[in-house]
């Protein structure tokens, strides 16, 4: 199996109630799986969960064939590796953009000429090249979120995650990353993309993950019609 | 006087210094456990805590460090060693109320932010703390505050001996005690004064970080 399957998930905060009950999904195959629903059904948990952030209070997660639960700390962190989450609000380090972008390979102990390479081609690729050495503070929330996905893409995950991407950026930029995702789907890359825009996630998913107040089911790009 | 006024300053912002550094020791790793586990009960009682009376502290210290007590032993009983113990035990719970708060905030979001990116839960636990510096900081500045301008431990544990364990509260007492209300009233100045100045320093140190 090359993504993330849910089976019999349950989550909730605390003590508090089910905000997750019995969920059976799978996502993150090469391909980009959208993730609709209402505020409030649990979306970002849902996708918190699959990318081995929250663990399932009932239920398991398995990525690529593995439940990440069961292995030691040292285990589980590779294998989360190969799945990286992109908050919807993006929170930026203090510093220049390049520090932002770096950080990932920074965790990862790559060496900084060859993170500077990967970061430089990123940037120019997600438009935020000339942000580089500017300081996050001046940054607009839209810019923000590209330097999160330029972060999240600088260490080359199998799977990218990406809660309500497009929420931030204008009508350009949006059309900018729904190229980029579709580039790097037809570059094998599993993604994961929670979205209320169904009209322009229609355009470039290949299946849909329906989370409501219901529960949560999965299917064909019919199901949007359901959510809209 | 003057320099016995600087010499009880200096010695009050030693201890002083000395008892926070040691409350942060133990303090922040408490605090992380709390904001990590969100456990309520260490919250609550650190909370609850934060105004205990510092005679009650000094008196339970007296007990324990007197010559007949379980760590009378150690002869820690006036000497300033002891009134440091002393004011970091006064200051824990102030500590660990204030600092779990922000490393929860920091931990929600930094620590969430470096697992996302693959970090090791060692590497989330330390940008967690390094983006909470400042926080921590204005929270030791706080600590340090109450320390410096406590009484009851000093008194009881410290004994208020003349250059060896004389603090700026335990000389303000003694000089009301004399009926030297003026003396009393300037180190009473002296004393805001010196944290009014500690603050200012970590604050400008806190603002060239956040630069």
């Amino acid at each position: 199996m090359s993504g993330i399957r849910l089976e019999g998930v349950w989550f909730r905060y605390g003590k508090g109630q089910w905000v997750l009950r019995d969920v059976n999904a799978e996502m993150g195959e090469a391909g980009i799986t959208a993730v609709v629903g209402p505020n409030g059904a649990g979306k970002t948990t849902l996708l918190k969960i699959a990318s081995i952030i929250y663990r399932p209070v009932r239920g398991r997660v398995m990525a690529f064939g593995t439940d990440p639960w069961v292995l030691g700390e040292r285990e589980r962190l590779f294998l989360r590796r190969e799945i990286v989450y992109v908050h919807e609000k993006p929170i930026l380090l203090r510093g220049t953009v390049e520090r932002n972008v770096m950080f990932g390979l920074e965790i990862r102990g790559i060496n900084k000429r060859r993170a500077a390479e990967v970061i430089r081609a990123l940037a120019s690729e997600l438009g935020i090249a000339e942000l580089l050495n500017h300081d996050v503070k001046h940054l607009s929330a839209g810019q923000g979120v590209l330097v999160s996905i330029a972060r999240a893409l600088a260490v080359n995950p199998r799977i990218l995650v990406l809660d309500e991407p497009f929420a931030h950026l204008d009508y350009r930029r949006r059309g900018k990353l729904l190229g980029l995702l579709e580039k790097l789907r037809d570059e094998g890359k599993g993604l994961i993309v929670s979205t209320h825009d169904t009209h322009l996630i229609m355009r470039i998913a290949d299946k849909v993950i329906l989370v409501d107040y219901e529960g949560v089911r999965e299917g064909s790009l019919s199901l949007l019609d359901q959510f809209s | 006087m003057l320099p016995e006024i600087a010499e009880v300053a200096l010695r009050s912002v030693a201890i002083s210094g000395a008892a926070t550094l040691l409350a942060l020791s133990w303090s922040l790793p408490l605090a992380y456990y709390v904001a990590e586990r969100s456990s309520k009960t260490i919250a609550t009682i650190s909370e609850a805590l934060v105004g205990v009376p510092t005679t009650l502290i000094g008196l339970l210290l007296y007990f324990i460090l007197r010559n007949e007590g379980p760590l009378g032993f150690l002869q820690l009983l006036y000497t300033p060693y002891a009134i440091v113990v002393g004011e970091a035990i006064l200051v824990t719970p102030l500590l660990v109320a204030v600092t779990y708060r922000v490393l929860a905030n920091a931990i929600a979001t930094y620590g969430e932010l470096a697992l996302s990116l693959g970090a090791s839960r060692s590497q989330a636990m330390e940008l967690a703390f390094t983006t909470s510096l400042p926080s921590l900081a204005a929270a030791a500045i706080m600590a340090f505050s109450r320390a410096v301008g406590e009484i009851g431990v000093a008194l009881i544990v410290g004994g208020n001996i003349r250059g060896y364990t004389r603090t700026m509260t335990t000389a303000i007492a003694l000089e009301v005690a004399k009926g030297e209300f003026w003396t009393a009233l300037e180190l009473g100045l002296i004393l805001v004064s010196l944290t009014v100045v500690v603050s200012l320093a970590v604050r400008l140190v806190k603002g060239l970080w956040e630069l």
